[in-house]
């Protein structure tokens, strides 16, 4: 994927985190859309890689919200190496293999970013996550597996289509 | 030296992640207000695509806005044009006539045509000049370039005017070259015949015939027609002139009432018309 087209897919999933975001929210559960792009970018590359692509697309999520700048962007370097470093030869080429770590991931970047927001206050970073942070890591994992999957059926026929020619 | 190759060769994942969370860490922990600046400006530059498009989208808005009040204007522009194009026209039409009017010899009240009659046979305008302003029937009515009909009925403030074109008025004309006199009679559209012509007599195609003033109808000297063709009546000892007239006929607007002429102020005739048509006389509120 050409770091251009990674930019934009990027920069759309943003802005679509931050227009309908909200919107698609189930139970006050809001999906993670950077994270399902995170762990698409990184599971295939090494960990020097994964940490740079993580910093970036985080600190491009904190651009949207600039009172916590360096939140995402830590949290998402942290899961970007994880996933590189544990995931990268032991994940099967399985969209709910990627599903689970997609939900993995979540839960890890909302562990990291509550104890930022509420300064490690370890009752309140239980109670949030309890409440919000399962129910949104499923959310997230079940968009990333319909993304995913949508993202190889038309891969697929784009291969097909091209093979017939 | 050692420990650079211990950080970038061996450990290189852990110290770039060390990086990227010390980046993240003084990220977090700038001002607020630095932190927001910063934000803004790099969020103005990541999407200044998106702003420029959002930009031409906008320009396009308000162009197409832009562009409807022009077609507007050009439509206002449009109809002021044309009105300001008749405007000339009739400026140059009266222009004409005050150059006529100008002339000592005949003394001229200019008026406008108001309305057209429909009839074939007789053809006749309404103008804008009646008794009130001493038009009187049987007075001749001129165009800027010819001789148009008479005065044949007159109300206070308008009058009929029976134009050549019409089966009822006879034209004593005389040839300006040549001084031969006919009778002009209308024959279709704007073409006359003259009659009475000699087949000896000299007229030639291109001759100008103006009024005789013979018969004291129409004052003496104004252009009608030109010649245009001549042939020989089979058997006959008369010649064809067909003549086409000087004014347009069929479309007349600004037209010129001969009021009096010098050599030509006898009222006479004027009574006898008046009482040969049975009218009452002009001013008496027809």
């Amino acid at each position: 994927m050409s770091v251009l087209r990674t930019v934009i897919i990027a920069l759309v999933l943003l802005v679509m985190q931050m227009t309908i975001g909200h919107r698609i929210a189930i139970a006050g559960a809001v999906p993670d859309l950077m994270i399902i792009l995170v762990v698409a970018l990184v599971l295939p590359r090494g960990p020097v890689l994964a940490v740079i692509i993580g910093f970036l697309l985080g600190f491009l999520q904190d651009l949207g919200n600039a009172s916590f700048l360096g939140m995402n962007a830590l949290a998402k370097s942290v899961i970007a190496y994880g996933i590189a470093r544990l995931g990268g030869g032991l994940i099967p080429e399985n969209v709910l293999f990627k599903g689970f770590v997609i939900v993995v991931a979540c839960l890890v970047n909302d562990l990291l970013t509550l104890c930022i927001t509420t300064s490690f206050s370890i009752g309140t970073i239980f109670m949030s996550f309890f409440r919000y942070s399962i129910l949104s890591s499923l959310y997230t994992g079940v968009i990333g597996v319909i993304v995913y999957s949508a993202v190889e059926l038309l891969t697929r026929r784009v291969v097909r289509s091209g093979a017939g020619f | 030296m050692h420990f650079l190759s211990f950080l970038f060769d061996k450990h290189l994942d852990k110290t770039v992640l060390a990086i990227a969370v010390a980046l993240s860490i003084v990220l977090l922990a700038a001002g607020q207000q630095s932190k927001i600046e910063n934000a803004k400006a790099i969020t103005a530059v990541l999407l200044y695509p998106a702003t420029k498009v959002g930009d031409y989208f906008r320009s396009v808005d308000r162009l197409e806005r832009e562009n409807s009040e022009l077609r507007a204007m050009v439509a206002t522009l449009y109809q002021e044009r044309e009105r300001l194009e008749q405007f000339g026209e009739e400026r140059n039409r009266l222009r004409q006539l005050l150059e006529l009017r100008a002339d000592p010899f005949y003394t001229f009240l200019a008026c406008e045509v108001v309305a057209r009659s429909t009839g074939t046979f007789f053809r006749s305008v309404m103008v804008d000049r009646g008794s009130a302003d001493s038009v009187r029937v049987g007075m001749a009515v001129i165009g800027y370039r010819g001789l148009v009909g008479r005065v044949s009925r007159v109300y206070p403030h308008s009058a009929q005017v029976l134009l050549l074109n019409n089966k009822s008025v006879s034209v004593s004309c005389i040839d300006r070259r040549s001084r031969v006199v006919g009778m002009l009679e209308w024959e279709r559209g704007n073409v006359f015949r003259l009659e009475y012509v000699g087949k000896e007599e000299d007229v030639a195609v291109g001759d100008t015939v103006l009024t005789s003033g013979e018969g004291m109808l129409f004052p003496r000297g104004f252009p009608v027609g030109t010649v245009f063709r001549i042939s020989d009546e089979r058997g006959g000892i008369a010649k064809r002139v067909s003549v086409s007239s000087l004014a347009n006929l069929g479309a007349l607007e600004e037209l010129f009432i001969v009021t009096r002429a010098r050599d030509w102020n006898d009222t006479r005739i004027y009574d006898e018309l008046e009482r040969l048509e049975g009218k009452r006389r002009p001013g008496e509120g027809q």
